[in-house]
């Protein structure tokens, strides 16, 4: 009897992709085996072809019917293109990459379930991590190999609505599974403060404007923390290269007295620059400047701080400059000081006294006082977000940055980027590290700040991508436009999820910086189903076209679609908002309220015990 | 706010504060929404009501202010 699983034979090959006539018999739809309904030529579908001990798998990625042969002759014309993806030993792992390539008259078998298992590993791999179902038979679980999925960077990509945002957080939820991962560590930047329900019991939430009753913690980024090039725009603004360098000597200068202290423990002060990261008071360094370019001293005399004529040494807390004696020409002249510094010093003393720079200015206690000296070290900063074995350690980390002022929002993330790496890079040798223990940064609405353009969160993503690998920094880039996304970013990451996309350039785009020569795959993209995913890289073992696990109703992000109809027909009963209700009297003083706080909560809204 | 687990295909639980006459609504995908003004009668209606559902969305929905906590 024939085999029931043969499909055809094979006719050509060249490079990975292989032409297979179907068999005359070979029928399409539906065929059943073992039970199972398998679906024929579907493309995105595998198929096996059998070489001795070992067999090659292929996943379908075409299937033409030639026009004008008869009907009956040679299969009716029917044919496929496969896009040979690895090799299959009895007893043996799959592996990607072929031993050798299928010669002509090579026999093409449909893949059953049970092949498929032994593909994907039946038995649970400690690496391997389920995250949803196999599109084309759904009783196999789709599972990612997390050591590569971080260590190599992914990215998620998927046009608006295509279950982006619900993907994201189903796979974190596994990944960060307390009963598999207790350790897991993973920092996500959150634009638009979706992700707080998805993470209510795995998850800190740390936001500009926090709401303490629902356990959100204040987002404080030290300024000091900060490169002088990642400080400069934000405070100063442009500074003529004397003025800059005056600063920065200022800050050094500052950084030293701080280290001279002590309490940071022994360094070297020749290695101490204007980048360590040490306390130094910015209020001081604005209060001297002032001081420096504003001072009138009695003619005739040296320009000597002590011999400066002041008459109110000003309060440099209050950001309120000294006052100096009126210059006359006769008794009191001008300060010598070359420096051009008094518009940028205005800025700063502005920026200074803004509230919505206090979490960087102002940054609780991590607030240095006039002298530099700080409550809290940087050490609990990093406790905090990257979790440290704590009563309050959480896995995960949500730093949400959507009350940040958006001028600076994207000098920011790099900043905070590139605190993460730094950490990472010189924790590598201790147990805080990366190396021992990996960091996952997931970086939502990557293309906001992506872009190709010079930014500062360019070059920190890029670091990361290139070096991340090395020292257990990985990332995950879920983007809707990757097209704005910087293509060296986008070529470095190892693991595609791409979802439902129907821009023919991002798609293109997507299709360029993956390792495999999938088009036919990725030409899939426009007509996925939402919550699908085509999984192509390094952390599965075959292209897969998936079905994602959502993350249950209540541990969801909440991006769903506003509802326009909310009533659901069959029940009468319906959600809360929508067109087809009446109008309730609105209160828009409320909204206004809401707006002014920078908070979306209603000041109506009662809290208590639950 | 001590919400009451209630039988309906769209509400989990619903729960009310007498003092501020807000009636608390958790829906079954986990989202809670506060209701405010809502007078003591008509909670305890809604508690008794056939249909839960129903109720909610005639005599409470478009009637009243809310908000997603």
């Amino acid at each position: 009897m024939r085999d029931p699983t043969l499909l055809g034979v094979v006719e050509g090959t060249s490079g990975s992709s292989v032409r297979v006539v179907l068999d005359p018999e070979t029928l399409s739809g539906l065929v059943y085996i073992q039970g199972q309904a398998h679906r024929i030529g579907q493309v995105g579908s595998f198929v096996r072809i059998p070489q001795g001990f070992s067999s090659l798998f292929g996943i379908v990625v075409q299937a033409n019917s030639a026009a004008g042969i008869v009907e009956g002759e040679a299969g009716g014309g029917r044919n496929l293109v496969v896009e040979i993806v690895g090799e299959g030993r009895s007893n043996e792992k799959f592996s990607r990459g072929v031993y050798r390539y299928p010669t002509i008259g090579d026999e093409v078998h449909l893949v059953t379930e049970a092949d498929l298992a032994s593909v994907y590993g039946s038995e649970t791999n400690p690496e391997h991590v389920e995250i949803g179902t196999l599109s084309s038979a759904s009783s196999i679980p789709a599972r990612i190999d997390i050591n590569r999925l971080v260590a190599r960077h992914c990215a998620v990509v998927g046009a608006t609505g295509s279950g982006k945002s619900t993907t994201v957080a189903g796979i974190l939820q596994k990944i960060s599974d307390a009963s598999r991962f207790p350790a897991a560590r993973v920092v996500l930047l959150d634009l638009h403060g979706e992700y707080e329900d998805a993470f209510r019991n795995t998850g800190r939430v740390y936001k500009v404007n926090p709401d303490v009753s629902r356990g959100e913690i204040q987002l404080a980024i030290p300024y000091w923390a900060l490169t002088f090039d990642e400080l400069l725009p934000m405070t100063f603004g442009q500074l003529d290269d004397t003025a800059r360098g005056r600063v920065a000597d200022w800050i050094s200068e500052n950084k030293r007295r701080s280290a001279a202290s002590g309490k940071f423990g022994a360094i070297d002060p020749s290695w101490i620059t204007v980048d360590t990261p040490l306390p130094f008071s910015l209020h001081q360094l604005w209060y001297d400047l002032r001081w420096e370019i504003d001072a009138t001293y009695p003619r005739g005399q040296d320009q000597l701080p002590a011999n400066a004529l002041m008459e109110d040494a000003g309060d440099a807390s209050q950001l309120r400059p000294a006052r100096f004696r009126a210059y006359d020409g006769q008794n009191a002249v001008q300060s010598r000081s070359t420096l051009s510094v008094r518009r940028p010093l205005e800025a700063l003393a502005s920026r200074l006294r803004d509230p919505r720079f206090s979490f960087l200015f102002r940054p609780e206690k991590w607030m240095p006082d006039l002298s530099g000296e700080v409550d809290k070290d940087l050490d609990a900063l990093l406790a905090a977000w990257l979790g440290d074995g704590g009563e309050k350690s959480r896995p995960v980390s949500i730093l949400d940055v959507s009350g940040i002022p958006t001028f600076v929002l994207t000098s920011l993330i790099g900043a905070l980027l590139r605190l993460l790496f730094d950490s990472m890079f010189w924790g590598r040798k201790l147990s805080e590290g990366g190396r021992e223990r990996p960091l996952l940064v997931v970086m939502e609405e990557a293309h906001l700040y992506l872009s190709s353009t010079d930014s500062s969160a360019l070059q920190a993503v890029k670091r990361i991508v290139k070096e991340g690998r090395k020292y257990g920094v990985g990332a995950m880039i879920v983007s809707q436009r990757p097209t704005e996304i910087d293509p060296t970013i986008l070529s470095q990451c190892g693991t595609f999820v791409a979802m439902r996309m129907g821009n023919s350039q991002d798609r293109n785009h997507v299709s360029g910086a993956t390792t495999e020569s999938l088009k036919g795959l990725l030409d899939l993209l426009p007509t996925l189903r939402t919550g699908e995913a085509i999984l192509v890289g390094e952390a599965v073992q075959l292209p897969t076209r998936a079905m994602i696990q959502k993350p249950p109703p209540d541990r969801q992000p909440n991006s769903s679609d506003p509802r326009v109809v909310a009533i659901e027909f069959s029940e009468g009963e319906s959600g809360p908002g929508g067109w087809d209700r009446k109008l309730e009297s609105s209160d828009y003083a409320d909204l206004l309220k809401a707006w002014r706080r920078q908070e979306p909560e209603s000041s109506r809204v009662k809290r208590g015990e639950k | 706010m001590h919400r009451i687990p209630v039988v309906s295909s769209n509400i989990a639980e619903i729960g009310y504060d007498e003092v501020s006459a807000t009636l608390e609504v958790m829906f079954s995908d986990g989202r809670v929404y506060q209701y405010f003004d809502v007078p003591k009668g008509t909670y305890e209606q809604l508690m008794c009501a056939s249909s839960v559902g129903q109720f909610f969305n005639t005599q409470i929905r478009g009637i009243y202010r809310f908000a997603r906590t």
